[in-house]
């Protein structure tokens, strides 16, 4: 047992002012603003407030929509608030940096106090302070005053309690204190706050996130890698009900030619290559590509069917028997013309109006290349031909939508959520709790033992310990 | 998938018995000093009660271990169901199943507080809460009950811990904002000096004030916890850890309301009838953040 005169308080001893609002003054007062619960408290309830409304209001969307849903004043005010991006606002931006500030000020005024107590504590306190607590018993016992805090002493020790004493003339003094670390973990999510904003501004700025289309064989650069990605396969599983159960991409990188890695990303299990993240994020209907096509062949004259052919994807097909060669070259999903640049795009993503493009080798005499319509099968005739094309159905080429993203700040937001979690639950499972006890002789051959403690939460727990301690105090005897 | 609806009809009807049994065990005649003195230590409440009370007691505690149990036994079968189904395990895969999971957290959280407290009244709260939670699956359409594989996105070994954090923290709010009415009611019952038997089983308005700050103390690192791990999932499946999604959103509101709670209480004044105010409104947050965001807001999470 080591006995050390107690020579800090938790409280922070009254400073005299200093004359005039000086600078110490400014900036105690400032220190005294930002480390304040009250800025704490509006902080967490104006950022609670303030991101409900992109919960409500759909965020990033364009102009007409807002029109359409609010109005066109509405919307004006949306934009001059921030409305449409809520999360991206300069103000709200501000707000998570105030937390920041508030928590690292909060840190930096209380947690010295809490560091000292780890090392050093209050011992001695007046007998006044101990019949003032909440918690406070007085029981006289026979012993001397040596052998009973010899005793307590052990049993504080035995419950796992740190105990310092201090033996004077008249009177022992006990201080006992357990569960400092609920309030070192309460500082560590105070940290936290900052590493996890740290982390994600890192991220922002050094990192990026990107959406590409890629089909099934072709090999695509990226330049943030320097490296190349090649899509091996993709394809879909089902369930037996016919839901989607997983969608794949076998991946290939590739570096000067050179395979680097292979592996199969689904959604839930991605491919990282240098910092880089390969997600399985969506696939889809490609928009200028088909597998196969199915074109009826008809006889002009007779208004027959002469066959029906399978054409594959810039495959020519030869069929000797009507004397004509054919092959799909080219495919759009929504067909819209350019007329200045004399070009055939898809006017959107969708198959809202899917063409493909023939090239028609009759007799080797009549040569053309027609674009033929799915839904307007009569649209375009070949003048010279024996035969009319209809694309009755077609297969389309699945793209598979991988996200692509680097993010080289999000170990540090590890890192930060790691410290939050373990920060809080400390926090919350342990409590601090103090005992002070004073033994005192009295009467011949006995002592009385008055006894106090606080616990900074967990009032209930804490008051059937403390019975339970005046209780062995009671059975404590030379 | 019969077998797992039934075994929660039947869990549906215990929890009722139980309500019903815990209500019963408030109204029943027991001595009428029975108020603690203020202050007081409030343990020994068996000698407080009279025979109808203590026995109406004890069976009800027996009926919400053995309706907790066969809540377990439903969400075990429909885990095993999914597992033939749908290949995974998680029994609180789609909305049904979620609640089912919560209410059987409520319930196991009040057994633990009854076995460590010996406070029966509390039951009236709290079973209640996790009686309506189960008949608010139970009020679903069928086909919202069953177990239909899950989406791609969705199936993941992270959905076993991301979903069960997040739902238990929900449960210790819950039952925080249980003792909070309670709170209200029995302090509304001093105010008006009634001495009426029904509130001579309540503990102290002390002791409910910090039981309901000790389950926001345990649903407080639990939600944290529980959002951290949902960043982590969808960084590792959409590639980005915080997409401002409703859902994920309305969470963080939600642990930001408890956390000026946590911080409120180490000011003045925001003890006892503040605190048990400000817990109701916490979990009617969460409720909407729970079913509120999946019914009226869109975004990826509004999968039931
Ligand atoms: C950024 C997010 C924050 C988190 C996650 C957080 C978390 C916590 C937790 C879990 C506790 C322990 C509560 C208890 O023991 O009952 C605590 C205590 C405390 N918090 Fe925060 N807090 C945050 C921000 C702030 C801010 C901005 C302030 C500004 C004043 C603040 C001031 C305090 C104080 C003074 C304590 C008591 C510390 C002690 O016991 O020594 N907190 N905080």
């Amino acid at each position: 047992m080591n006995s050390r005169p107690e020579t800090l308080s938790e409280q922070d001893t009254p400073q005299t002012p200093a004359p005039g609002v000086g600078w110490e003054e400014f900036s105690r007062e400032l220190v005294e603003f930002f480390a304040s619960i009250k800025l704490a408290m509006f902080l967490f309830l104006f950022i609670a407030i303030t991101a409900t409304i992109g919960t409500v209001i759909q965020q990033g969307e364009r102009a007409e929509t807002y029109i359409q849903e609010y109005g066109e004043d509405a919307y004006r005010w949306f934009l001059r608030l921030g409305f449409t991006d809520v999360y991206h606002t300069w103000w709200f931006t501000g707000l998570l940096g105030l937390l920041c500030v508030n928590s690292l000020t909060c840190f930096y005024k209380r947690f010295p106090a809490v560091w000292r107590s780890m090392k050093q504590d209050k011992v001695s306190v007046s007998l006044a302070f101990i019949k003032g607590m909440k918690q406070q018993a007085e029981v006289v016992v026979p012993g001397t005053k040596e052998s009973i805090a010899q005793q307590l002493a052990q049993h504080y020790v035995g419950k796992g309690y740190r105990v310092l004493a201090k033996n004077e003339a008249g009177e022992v003094t006990l201080y006992a204190t357990k569960g400092v670390m609920g309030r070192v973990g309460a500082h560590m999510a105070h940290l936290s706050a900052t590493v996890i904003v740290l982390g994600g501004l890192l991220g922002s700025y050094y990192g990026f996130q990107e959406f590409g289309v890629c089909l099934e064989g072709q090999t695509y650069h990226i330049p943030r890698g320097n490296f190349d990605l090649k899509v091996d396969k993709f394809w879909i599983d089902y369930h037996e009900n016919g839901a989607v159960k997983s969608y794949n991409s076998t991946l290939t990188v590739l570096e000067s030619g050179e395979t680097k890695i292979t592996k199969t990303i689904t959604v839930n299990d991605p491919l990282v290559y240098k910092g880089i993240w390969f997600y399985q994020s969506s696939y889809g209907d490609a928009w200028d590509q088909i597998e196969v096509a199915r074109v009826n062949i008809k006889d002009k004259q007779t208004e027959k069917v002469v066959k029906t052919i399978d054409l594959e994807w810039q495959k020519e097909q030869t069929l000797s028997d009507l004397n004509l060669k054919l092959a799909m070259t080219d495919f759009v999903a929504d067909f819209a013309f350019n007329s200045t640049e004399k070009k055939v795009y898809s006017k959107t993503i969708e198959h809202a109006n899917p063409a493909i493009k023939l090239t028609v080798n009759e007799r080797s005499t009549v040569q053309a290349t027609p674009w033929i319509f799915y839904q307007f099968p009569d649209l375009f005739e070949i003048k010279d031909s024996k035969y009319q094309f209809e694309l009755i159905g077609y297969k389309p080429k699945k793209y598979t939508g991988l996200q692509i993203a680097k993010n080289p700040g999000i170990n540090i937001v590890w890192i930060g959520c790691t410290m939050i979690v373990v920060g809080i639950t400390l926090s919350s499972f342990i409590y601090h709790r103090r005992l002070w006890t004073k033994i005192i002789p009295s009467g011949a051959s006995g002592v009385t033992v008055h006894v106090g403690g606080t616990t900074h939460k967990s009032q209930i727990d804490f008051q059937k310990e403390f019975r339970k301690l005046t209780e062995k105090i009671r059975t404590l005897e030379a | 998938m019969a077998r797992s609806l039934f075994l929660f009809d039947m869990t549906f009807w215990l929890y009722l018995a139980s309500l019903t049994l815990y209500v019963a065990y408030l109204f029943a005649r027991r001595p009428a000093m029975a108020f603690a003195p203020a202050g007081h230590p409030a343990e020994d409440f068996d000698e407080r009660d009279g025979a109808w009370a203590t026995q109406l007691g004890q069976v009800a505690t027996l009926v919400t271990v053995f309706g907790w149990m066969v809540n377990t036994a439903a969400l075990l079968t429909r885990a095993f169901e999914r597992l033939e189904h749908s290949g995974t395990f998680a029994p609180w895969s789609n909305q049904f199943e979620a609640m089912a999971y919560v209410s059987w957290a409520i319930i196991l959280g009040y057994v633990l507080l009854e076995l460590r407290y010996k406070i029966k009244a509390i039951g009236a709260f709290v079973v209640g809460i996790g009686f309506i939670a189960m008949g608010a699956a139970s009020l679903l359409p069928y086909r919202y009950q069953t177990a239909e594989p899950l989406v791609p996105a969705l199936n993941s070994y992270w959905i076993y811990i991301h979903v069960s954090v997040t739902l238990t923290s929900y449960a210790a709010f819950a039952m925080a904002g249980g003792l909070g009415v309670m709170y209200l009611f029995k302090e509304r019952a001093e105010q008006r000096g009634s001495r009426s038997r029904f509130y001579a089983a309540f503990p102290d308005l002390e002791t409910i004030d910090e039981l309901g700050y000790k389950a926001i103390m345990i649903g407080f690192p639990m939600l944290a916890f529980g959002i951290i791990l949902g960043a982590m999932w969808a960084n590792y499946a959409w590639g980005g850890y915080w997409s401002w999604d409703p859902k994920e959103t309305w969470s963080l509101i939600v642990w930001l309301i408890y956390g000026a709670y946590i911080h409120a209480r180490m000011t003045r004044g925001w003890e006892g009838r503040r605190a048990a105010i400000y817990a109701v409104f916490g979990f009617l947050m969460v409720i909407f953040c729970f079913w509120g965001v999946n019914f009226l807001l869109s975004g990826l999470h509004a999968y039931a």
